[in-house]
């Protein structure tokens, strides 16, 4: 579903290059929830801007769904993005301006999808993270753990192959936080493919594997020292 | 296209989105307005004399010292014969005015002796038999005064000429179902026959007020013989204009010195004439003109600084969109659509608002009605107006790159 070979990418200036990621290398099944993991500034939320081509990357290759990305022109990568990606961002990314209703509908429309396919798809996705009685409500009118099961809404209306979560309880208390990954885990009972990126081990835990960052790079955890190193600086069991 | 969620959206900013429609209904209204008195202008600076105007000056002549109105008779009759001889004159002829001079005598014209309201205002216009020929006018029916129709005239003579000339546009609203040759008509003086029409002359004054009567005009047979003096009207030979001017002025002079030309008006071409006489509607026009351009500008600004403000305040919100699958060209869209919808709003408030500003100026002014098609080609100057406007900042909103969505706040 997801890999990356010998992927880099590399922040130039005049006078310094900086590895944000280097030969990083990372394949998702189809049906996987994986949790990246990873200290601040070891690379996963630049993968996770990479995985969703957000933005491009220096070297290596990337195939999302079977298909290389690397030379897609922008509309391309927008087309990939719109049918393929469902995001889930910790600040949940709702437009403040449009209600429940409007806000799930924004992927919807730049697939061009017809007005009753759409509003059975909200409604169906609204149900299913418990809002369709908030449709009318704007952002501001609702919760923090609420706003991000519409942002989930949003994400799965559009039935994407791939959904991809930037520390989707990184804004939430315990309790709401809780009620977001259980909704993540049932979704991927029911077959989506999740790749979640968080700094929280415990949270990590809930996906089916871990994967390690560290300075740009996948790592094994048992074996590799800059790993026992950032754990004894943290003062973490080794 | 989004219209729907951009409404919403619209919604939650109303401040600004109502400013904004308020300014362009605005702008709407006296650009349309302004556009209309502009066009009048124009139209108005563009009626034609009916003369020869490229070949044609005129000389405002006065004499020196007491003269009576014989002398002033026959030193007349003099300068039009030394006029008649400089180099490159076609011919000379003399009056107590011309078109486009601003002043002179206009008289009303009834159609019976016993009638109380005058059936039209007219200029009267003094002619000799070379009137005709000298100004380049077009005998429409009819015939030219002959020589001995032609009689000096002093300010304590009546005006009652046996015979007279009109021009057609006099004619038919005097006799609207037939001919007007040979019939008779009362000016101040009794009653005078209808002997030539001709085709077009218009009238010595192009204020509003005259404008009731522009091209009602009676030709009369008649010489200013008063030592106040007279204007000449010289047709020169193609392209001898100039050269003409400069002669005539000597030869005048060397003729007879004893007479006053003011320094500025003694002697005009009929360009300097048209010039001065449209000076008050070219000026009109200029300022509508810089009115128009400057609130263009002013609403054009407006609508880049408040869709700028927009772009900036919405950079993560645009990010967002980009994230969800928003292509360069839907952001660029949005805003563009963003904007027409503003545009269409304030401009069909700015319609009703230009309408309802021109039956108020139309009330208050005498103005003309504003045609549809001003208030039509407003709005599109205005809606286009806009989406140039908005261009830059869209561009730039549609730039701004996915990324931006996993931006911290």
């Amino acid at each position: 579903m997801l890999k990356m070979t010998h992927l880099s990418k590399v922040y130039r200036t005049e006078v310094v290059e900086t590895y944000a990621l280097r030969d990083f290398n990372i394949d998702v099944k189809e049906g996987e929830f994986v949790a990246v993991t990873g200290p601040s500034g070891s690379g996963k939320t630049t993968f996770l801007t990479i995985a969703g081509l957000l933005e491009t990357f220096t070297g290596g290759e990337y195939h999302l769904d079977g298909v290389e990305v690397s030379n897609l022109n922008d509309n391309a990568r927008s087309k990939i993005r719109n049918e393929k990606i469902g995001f889930i961002f910790q600040a949940f990314n709702l437009i403040p301006d449009l209600n429940v209703f409007d806000n799930v509908e924004v992927p919807l429309r730049y697939r061009g999808m017809k007005a009753p396919e759409r509003k059975q798809r909200i409604m169906d996705a609204l149900e299913r993270v418990g809002l369709a009685s908030r449709a009318k409500h704007y952002p501001a009118e609702l919760s923090g753990g609420q706003q991000q099961r519409v942002a989930i809404a949003r994400a799965l209306a559009g039935s994407p192959r791939l959904l991809l979560a930037d520390e989707p309880t990184g804004n939430l208390d315990t309790q709401m936080a809780r009620g977001v990954m259980e909704l993540l885990e049932e979704i991927h009972r029911e077959g989506a493919t999740i790749v979640m990126v968080t700094h929280d081990p415990e949270l990590a835990t809930r996906a089916q594997r871990n994967v390690h960052v560290i300075d740009g790079q996948v790592v094994d955890l048992a074996e590799d020292p800059r790993f026992h190193q950032h754990q004894s600086r943290a003062g973490a069991p080794a | 296209m989004e219209i729907k969620p951009i409404l919403a959206a619209l919604r939650q900013h109303k401040a600004g989105t109502i400013l904004i429609a308020m300014q362009i209904a605005l702008t709407l209204a006296i650009v349309c307005n302004a556009l209309f008195i502009i066009q009048q202008r124009v139209a108005h600076l563009s009626e034609p004399t009916g003369i020869d105007e490229p070949n044609i000056f005129v000389i405002q002549n006065e004499w020196v010292g007491k003269v009576t109105s014989a002398e002033a008779d026959a030193k007349l009759r003099t300068d039009l014969d030394v006029l008649r001889r400089v180099p490159g004159v076609q011919d000379a002829t003399t009056s107590n005015s011309y078109p486009l001079r601003g002043g002179g005598w206009d008289d009303g014209v009834r159609l019976s002796a016993e009638q109380i309201e005058d059936t039209s205002d007219a200029t009267i216009y003094f002619a000799d038999e070379r009137f005709l020929d000298t100004l380049g006018l077009k005998l429409a029916a009819g015939r030219n005064f002959r020589a001995d129709e032609i009689q000096p005239m002093s300010t304590r003579d009546r005006l009652a000429p046996p015979v007279i000339m009109v021009t057609r546009a006099l004619a038919d609203k005097l006799f609207p179902n037939g001919s007007a040759l040979g019939k008779t008509v009362y000016l101040v003086g009794g009653p005078a026959t209808i002997v030539g029409v001709v085709d077009l002359l218009q009238a010595q004054s192009v204020a509003r007020w005259a404008s009731n009567f522009a091209y009602r005009s009676v030709i009369v047979p008649r010489r200013m013989a008063i030592a106040e003096g007279a204007f000449y009207i010289v047709r020169t030979q193609p392209g001898q204009l100039e050269p003409a001017m400069r002669a005539a002025r000597k030869a005048l002079f060397a003729d007879n010195p004893r007479r006053v030309w003011d320094e500025r008006e003694g002697i005009l071409s009929f360009a300097e004439v048209r010039s001065a006489a449209y000076e008050s509607d070219r000026g009109m026009a200029v300022l509508m003109g810089i009115i128009s351009l400057v609130l263009l500008a002013i609403t054009a600004a407006g609508i880049v600084g408040l869709t700028s403000f927009w772009v900036g305040q919405r950079r993560r919100q645009i990010g967002v969109r980009r994230a969800l699958g928003a292509t360069r060209g839907d952001i660029l869209g949005y805003f563009m659509t963003e904007n027409l919808l503003i545009s269409v709003g304030g401009a069909v408030a700015g319609a009703l608002l230009a309408i309802a500003m021109n039956l108020w100026l139309v009330t208050r002014f005498e103005m003309h009605r504003l045609s549809l098609l001003y208030v039509l080609a407003g709005v599109l100057l205005l809606l286009l107006l806009g989406q140039g406007a908005v261009l830059a900042p869209a561009i730039r909103a549609s730039k701004v790159s996915p990324v931006e969505a996993t931006r911290s706040v």
